[in-house]
């Protein structure tokens, strides 16, 4: 059973292993061993048989192959309406083979197989919407990309993801040390603006958690300067946890289980150990779907729900514009055409297509904003959901999908799209690299730093 | 003054003029140099893929390519190199340019930031030669060290500090500066020239002014330079006082030719607009791409 040094069945748990397997430029060395990597038959047997429970069996079995999902999905639209791209074909093609072949499958329809799953799936779920039987392919992909996992037949960079929230409990190499210090190093930095500002740490009994995306803290900082900000003008009582901060989740998008709920879990650990009334997330999608729709589940929680209370970052804005906490200066609405990008994972998946656009009514200026069509639950995925926008073996088919986004953006004539997710952001600014179609975006939080009225105290005194 | 200069540099022609004046510096006053590049922000989302700044080409930056880039780098500067011996050092880092500038400032704790002007990779070229360029701007904003800027060929024909002029708006923000100016004069053994333009445009006054006004605006000027400053330099004897009406950014500028001075430095004002910038068309802005020697930007964060 040949397995490679880097490909393999082993996740990866140690920074050494991180390390050999990021110098692998590109996953040159990783993708070869991939091609003599061998299925573990008996090993599938065992996990279709612990973990394919009877919601996915019926599914599979129910599904009519009528067809209704394939408008449905984008790459099937994208893609001169290929019938491989119809989310029933590429399920059926995949997890329905390795079903009806209980588990007897080789190393090229693994192959196959992972193609399927990470490059012509986003996991948006929106055929879902549209299946006469409610049947949700984007949750069958996502399981199928845990066997794929188990196996080793995982893109490259999921496999460095998820290795990277094993071993720092973080999407990037960012340490608890790492992130406090860079928090304090905005503080520093913004004071001058924002006299009195402070990011209090690990302080108990707190009306906020607020917890962030890795990212942020290695190449964006100004977000978390922001975000303290905002939460300072608004008087809130918030706190950061020193550990347990990462909101996200790549671990999801690799289909690694195990990372889920490791990940999950240090999250889960701060909120009982501070003990804050709510936790608030960042502008990030599908950290809110891995740790607070998801997440309980991976962790074992009877109740489904997070130890406390948590809500996108959207929500928070929403609450703090509506009860004042908040607010507009009206000059400085926004008065440009623009429009905002749904997310998949709070939106569609998690109910908030009001809260967004509640939003838009405090800070744009009647008339200016535009919707997408379609929207809200019914919107298409940015492009580079699931973990697409970091794949660097499928980048060719991933700027073919930014195709949908591009063309519903220059429909609606906007020069702003406001994107209050990082994968969405990442593809809209990416779909601007590729195609040039004269757009600015933005999270919610540099709009309403400048648009927000700053109370006297926080005032400069020049 | 000058142990430690950080030159952030894209090693390109961009910034020839901002090395060649750190250079000057750094062998004149025996300065550890330490040559920053940043690579660029990763191109997709947790990749190691940046756009190289000369080629323009989609890479890895891996060990094997830093360390390819530091040779070239090292490359591009060999004959400036023996102005500093050994006594200099290579970094280069990935992300944004101007968060990382502010990292390395925050982490060598260096008493000076060089640039050079906008790297040039903007399409707008007619833009990018009246404004000073993004990276600097938000550097300047936010550094707690000096940042000396240079985009002119005139302005690195430099062998030295010896005539510095301070541009005051009298802001709390200039008082920091003319601290920084005044400690520099007397370390280094210069002249200084404290200036005042009284802003006579009928942009800034909303009407045209009398020329009583204007002369009355200038008495007032020298008399809060007098009574601002002069206090504040007991044991300081070489400096002069004059303020000007005009347009601020075109006097400075003829006022630091007519006094051939080799630095003009200037307060930044910490406000940002919704790009995170100081205002376009703002003083410093304006003299910083006229001005035929190089500027030192301080803000109010700037230790002293």
């Amino acid at each position: 059973m040949p397995e490679g040094t880097l490909c393999n069945k082993q996740p990866v748990d140690t920074e050494e292993q991180l390390k050999a397997l990021l110098a692998d430029k590109g996953g040159q060395i990783y993708y070869e061993e991939m091609k003599h990597l061998d299925v573990d038959v008996e090993m599938l047997r065992q996990t279709l048989g612990k973990s394919l429970k009877s919601r996915l069996r019926t599914w599979l079995s129910m599904c009519a192959r009528c067809g209704m999902c394939a408008d449905s999905c984008f790459f099937y639209r994208i893609n001169d309406r290929d019938p491989k791209q119809v989310p029933a074909y590429k399920i059926q093609s995949t997890l329905g083979e390795i079903v009806r072949k209980n588990g007897n499958v080789d190393n090229a329809f693994m192959h196959m197989a992972m193609e399927t799953a990470w490059a012509k799936c986003t996991c948006c779920n929106r055929c879902a919407m549209y299946c006469p039987h409610g049947i949700d392919v984007g949750v069958m992909i996502s399981y199928l990309r845990g066997l794929l996992y188990q196996q080793g037949f995982v893109p490259w960079e999921m496999k460095v993801g998820a290795g990277m929230h094993r071993v720092y409990r973080a999407q990037m190499d960012v340490t608890p040390e790492d992130f406090v210090d860079t928090f304090e190093w905005m503080v520093e930095e913004y004071e001058e603006d924002y006299p009195g500002l402070n990011v209090p740490v690990d302080k108990d009994d707190a009306d906020i958690l607020y917890t962030v995306n890795a990212r942020e803290v290695k190449h964006y900082p100004e977000d978390l300067a922001e975000a303290a900000i905002l939460f300072n003008i608004a008087g809130e009582n918030w706190t950061v946890p020193s550990k347990g901060w990462e909101l996200t989740s790549l671990a999801m998008f690799a289909g690694d289980w195990e990372a889920c709920r490791l990940q999950v879990e240090s999250v889960y650990d701060a909120m009982d150990r501070l003990k804050p009334k709510r936790m608030v997330g960042t502008e990030c999608g599908h950290a809110h779907r891995a740790t607070v729709v998801e997440g309980p589940y991976w962790a074992g929680r009877p109740d489904g729900l997070p130890p406390v209370e948590s809500i996108h970052y959207v929500e928070w804005v929403a609450e703090a514009l509506r009860t004042g906490k908040l607010k507009i200066d009206p000059e400085k609405r926004i008065k440009e055409p623009v429009t905002i990008q749904d997310s998949c994972n709070y939106i569609r998946n998690h109910g908030l297509r009001d809260v967004t656009r509640e939003i838009m009514s405090y800070i744009v200026e009647p008339g200016y904003f535009i919707d997408m069509a379609p929207n809200g639950e019914h919107n298409y995925c940015c492009g580079g959901g699931g973990g697409f926008n970091g794949i660097g073996l499928y980048r060719p088919q991933r700027n073919k999908a930014l195709i949908t986004k591009r063309d519903q953006i220059m429909h609606t004539g906007a020069s702003l799209v406001i994107a209050p997710c990082h994968n969405c952001w990442d593809a809209i600014r990416d779909l601007e690299e590729e195609y040039q179609i004269g757009i600015r975006w933005s999270f919610l939080k540099p709009l309403l730093i400048d648009m927000v009225v700053v109370p006297e105290h926080m005032k400069p005194k020049e | 003054m000058f142990d430690r200069i950080l030159l952030a540099t894209s090693a390109t022609e961009a910034c020839d003029h901002a090395a060649r004046v750190a250079f000057n510096m750094a062998e004149r006053y025996k300065s550890y140099l330490n040559i920053f590049h940043v690579l660029g922000l990763p191109t997709r989302a947790y990749s190691q893929d940046v756009i190289d700044v000369k080629t323009r080409e989609r890479v890895t930056a891996d060990e094997e390519y830093v360390a390819w880039v530091k040779e070239e780098i090292r490359g591009y500067y060999e004959r400036l190199l023996e102005k500093t011996g050994d006594n200099y050092g290579i970094e280069v880092a990935v992300g944004s340019p101007h968060r990382e500038i502010l990292r390395a400032a925050r982490n060598n704790d260096p008493d000076l930031v060089v640039m050079g002007g906008s790297t040039g990779h903007m399409e707008d070229s007619s833009y990018k030669k009246t404004t000073a360029g993004s990276t600097f701007q938000r550097v300047a904003k936010a550094a707690h060290c000096p940042v000396l800027v240079v985009t002119r060929p005139a302005a690195s024909f430099w062998g030295g500090f010896s005539r510095i002029v301070l541009g005051t708006d009298f802001s709390e923000a200039s008082d920091v500066a003319f601290e920084y100016a005044l400690q520099l004069a007397r370390a280094l053994d210069c002249e200084l020239f404290l200036f005042h333009a009284v802003d006579v445009s009928a942009m800034a006054m909303g009407k045209v002014m009398a020329q009583d006004d204007i002369e009355e605006k200038l008495r007032v000027a020298r008399r809060r330079m007098r009574s601002r400053y002069v206090p504040k330099m007991p044991d300081f004897e070489s400096y002069t006082m004059d303020a000007w009406e005009g347009l601020p950014y075109v006097e400075i500028t003829k006022y630091a030719r007519e006094k051939q001075a080799d630095l003009i430095i200037m307060a930044h004002h910490a406000k940002r607009d919704a790009s995170g910038q100081a205002p376009m068309g703002s003083t410093m802005e304006q003299v910083i791409v006229r001005a035929a020697c190089p500027v030192l930007s301080i803000n109010r964060s700037v230790k002293k």
